[in-house]
């Protein structure tokens, strides 16, 4: 018996007015864990009304909270509610498995989490799960959680783990822009106003008004989330405390509600809002270790185009890409063409895969969509199409400008505007040599 | 994550005589130049001057020789490089071209290292993407100089003091191994490099004569004792082999580096070729 079992027993005799055996009460208990597999929580509850107590004067065992949690732990007990989570099929060496990958929160902190046996485990976002004998690990320098082959996992009632949301946040770390990361927590920043919109969401079935935009300050642009109608408005100087950091692919994210200190300021140090909306140009290495960046321009040549380049057929139904005029979700269909590319974007400082949607591959290639149809069915190959575009992209110096995002298989730019660069290099050799005559 | 492409002048990739060896089974190798440049892959861009093939028609192995304002790349193409091979294969010398590819070094028996490249991509371009590339070649050659510059004056300097003066980690890591590796080498001979390499993109410049490279860069006297050792080592017509160029040069006093660049110097000029692999004829 763990020590674990035995603080359960106790807590259903006191709840019972110790008037029920602490023997009788484990034999039952097992019973109904072990034999008829139900939850602990549900058990002990059953056990106390059937035994004419009153559940509600049970005490939670919770597990361990979030912000406790170390990296390399074996064994870790956690009621925790699923913030986020998402079902992927990853390579193992065996071949291909579904996992769930998300977002695990108490009202101690959050951490990302995996499921490795995700077979017939579905859990959605802001359910309560108790997991026991879960593990934690250390990856890139942050925590997570592990649910493996020994893991227990069990749905719990929303009201195991009640929202204990603190009035008022502290006013976290001070940061710029360019220094927000994913997994920060709480953070105090300056920054302007870019744009601003209301969006209306459903946040656990609930109806609510988002005000979603871009905030700016000399290093760089964040978007945010605001759940609160400030009356923002483009152009304001803001200054938040307890604002909130997460991340999307990467991206981090600053939202901000009544827990923080929202300020909207009559004089600032920041760049005024037309200096601020130029995108600024940005380096692939700094972009790696951000994580990723909102409407940055980059300069590189392209080094080389990516399989699933030139001609493709789309699915009607969700777009996805068909392979072999099958789509992974809706089977055997007659694919839409399209036009894209994958470029790998080199700057000299990293590289990332750069995409190009149609509207920006025509103008590159200086042809259409149905010229490209044509072509390729003269040459009876698609392939002709994906070696012209190599043809022209292949070494050139390009400028690109969108957002940009990363996962495990790197960064990834979705480009919003893309040309071939012109430089006017004796102008920026003359002024660099002249530099250098300078220090000497 | 993918290797970046490094832009680097020939002058500074053909110092390279280390590597650094693959941490692991997926793990990329580098090339480590003096001024602490990893290279793993590498972008090129200049003047393809000749093609050879040293294989078979059957099996091709190209070699290209690409030839930009500071010295020669040596770029190889077979057939583990089928896309390259056949575009080095249907170029015709001369033209400009850029070469995306992968760092390799070759040892010979004597010990003595080469770098290489062998091609990713390789095209024919316009002059203003080569005049581009001399441009980004001469930011980042800068870079690694100044770094160079600050980080010898440091009295420890580990990857960790280098990467307090402003550099990023990997640069700091380079750096500090290219300085266990090689020393505290002459930056003057890459100072000239990079004014070489901005000089070359402005038509005020052009006719100049090269600015003297020292300390280990070619000049007319060494080219003239490299070509007197051709002469005196040709083997009745066939060239002189390059294993006793090395030694003989060795025993003048002249570098393996030196005597490379000269003999690039005298390629490009048109004073000595190639009849096979590894056999220097004066023409």
């Amino acid at each position: 018996m763990t020590s674990e079992w035995n603080a359960h027993v106790k807590d259903i005799a006191k709840a019972l007015g110790n008037r029920v055996p602490e023997q009788e009460i484990a034999r039952e208990l097992e019973n109904y864990v072990n034999v008829y597999r139900v939850s602990v929580d549900t058990a002990k509850r059953s056990i106390v009304k059937k035994h004419g107590g009153e559940a509600a004067s049970l005490g939670r065992i919770a597990g361990r909270e979030v912000k406790d949690l170390k990296p390399g732990e074996g064994s870790v007990d956690l009621l925790a509610r699923v913030v986020y989570v998402d079902r992927r099929t990853v390579k193992v060496p065996e071949g291909q498995k579904e996992i769930l990958t998300g977002i695990l929160g108490d009202n101690t902190g959050t951490v990302p989490f995996t499921a490795w046996e995700a077979a017939g485990l579905e859990l959605a976002k802001g359910d309560v799960l108790r997991a026991t004998n879960a593990y934690t690990k250390e990856y890139k320098g942050k925590l997570e959680v592990h649910f493996g082959g020994r893991t227990t996992i069990t749905r719990e009632p929303p009201e195991a783990l009640p929202f204990e949301r603190a009035a008022r946040n502290g006013p976290g770390t001070v940061s710029t822009v360019a220094q927000l990361r994913d997994g920060m927590g709480t953070v105090s920043l300056t920054a302007r106003v870019l744009q601003v919109e209301a969006k209306s969401v459903t946040v656990e079935g609930a109806a609510k008004t988002v005000h979603q935009g871009l905030l700016a300050d000399a290093t760089g642009r964040v978007q945010f989330s605001a759940w609160k109608d400030y009356g923002l408005k483009a152009g304001d100087a803001l200054r938040l405390e307890g604002a909130y950091v997460k991340g999307f692919r990467g991206l981090p994210q600053v939202s901000f509600d009544d827990r923080a200190k929202v300020e909207v300021l009559a004089e600032s140090d920041l760049p005024g809002l037309e200096q601020l909306s130029q995108a600024p140009r940005a380096w692939i290495e700094d972009l790696a270790e951000r994580g990723g960046a909102v409407d940055v321009t980059l300069r590189g040549i392209v080094v080389d185009i990516r399989e699933g380049s030139g001609l493709i057929h789309r699915c009607p139904e969700c777009k996805r890409v068909l392979t072999k005029d099958a789509c992974r979700l809706h089977g055997a269909v007659k694919g839409q063409s399209d036009l894209r590319v994958k470029a790998v974007l080199d700057d000299g400082s990293g590289a990332l895969t750069a995409v190009f949607d149609r509207e920006l591959t025509e103008a590159l290639l200086e042809r259409t969509l149905e010229q490209c149809l044509t072509q390729a069915r003269e040459a009876m190959s698609v392939e002709v199409i994906r070696d012209a575009i190599a043809d022209v992209l292949v070494a050139q110096p390009i400028e690109a400008r969108g957002n940009v995002t990363s996962d495990e298989y790197g960064l990834m730019m979705i480009v919003q505007e893309a040309k071939i660069l012109r430089v006017d290099v004796q102008e920026e050799a003359r002024a660099m040599l002249g530099a250098l005559e300078e220090e000497t | 994550m993918r290797e970046v492409a490094w832009r680097l002048f020939a002058g500074e990739y053909n110092d390279a005589r280390k590597t650094i060896a693959a941490k692991g089974e997926r793990e990329p190798s580098f090339v480590l130049t003096p001024l602490g440049a990893q290279v793993n892959r590498l972008f090129l861009s200049g003047v393809l001057t000749d093609v050879e093939n040293l294989g078979t028609d059957q099996e091709p192995m190209y070699r290209g020789r690409v030839s930009d304002p500071t010295g020669v790349f040596h770029v190889y193409a077979g057939q583990y490089q089928p896309v390259a091979a056949a575009a080095l294969g249907k170029i015709a010398p001369p033209a400009f071209v850029a070469v995306i590819g992968k760092a390799r070094t070759y040892t010979t028996d004597q010990g003595t290292t080469y770098a290489n490249v062998r091609p990713e991509r390789l095209r024919v371009v316009e002059a203003g993407v080569r005049d581009y590339w001399v441009l980004e070649a001469c930011r980042f050659l800068r870079k690694r100089l100044d770094l160079a510059k600050a980080a010898y004056a440091l009295e420890s300097p580990t990857a960790d003091a280098i990467a307090k003066l402003g550099a990023s980690r990997a640069g700091a890591e380079g750096l500090a191994a290219a300085i266990r590796e090689y020393g505290k080498v002459d930056l003057s001979r890459y100072a000239a490099m990079l004014t070489e390499g901005l000089r070359y993109v402005l038509p005020e410049h052009r006719g100049e004569r090269a600015e003297e490279v020292p300390a280990g860069g070619p000049d007319s006297q060494t080219e003239g004792k490299v070509l007197e050792l051709v002469a005196s080592l040709d083997e009745g017509g066939k060239g002189a082999p390059w294993d006793a160029l090395v030694a003989a040069a060795g025993k003048a006093g002249l570098e393996p580096s030196a005597l490379e660049a000269a003999v690039d110097v005298l390629l490009d000029r048109g004073a000595i070729y190639e009849p096979v692999l590894g056999r220097i004829r004066r023409i």
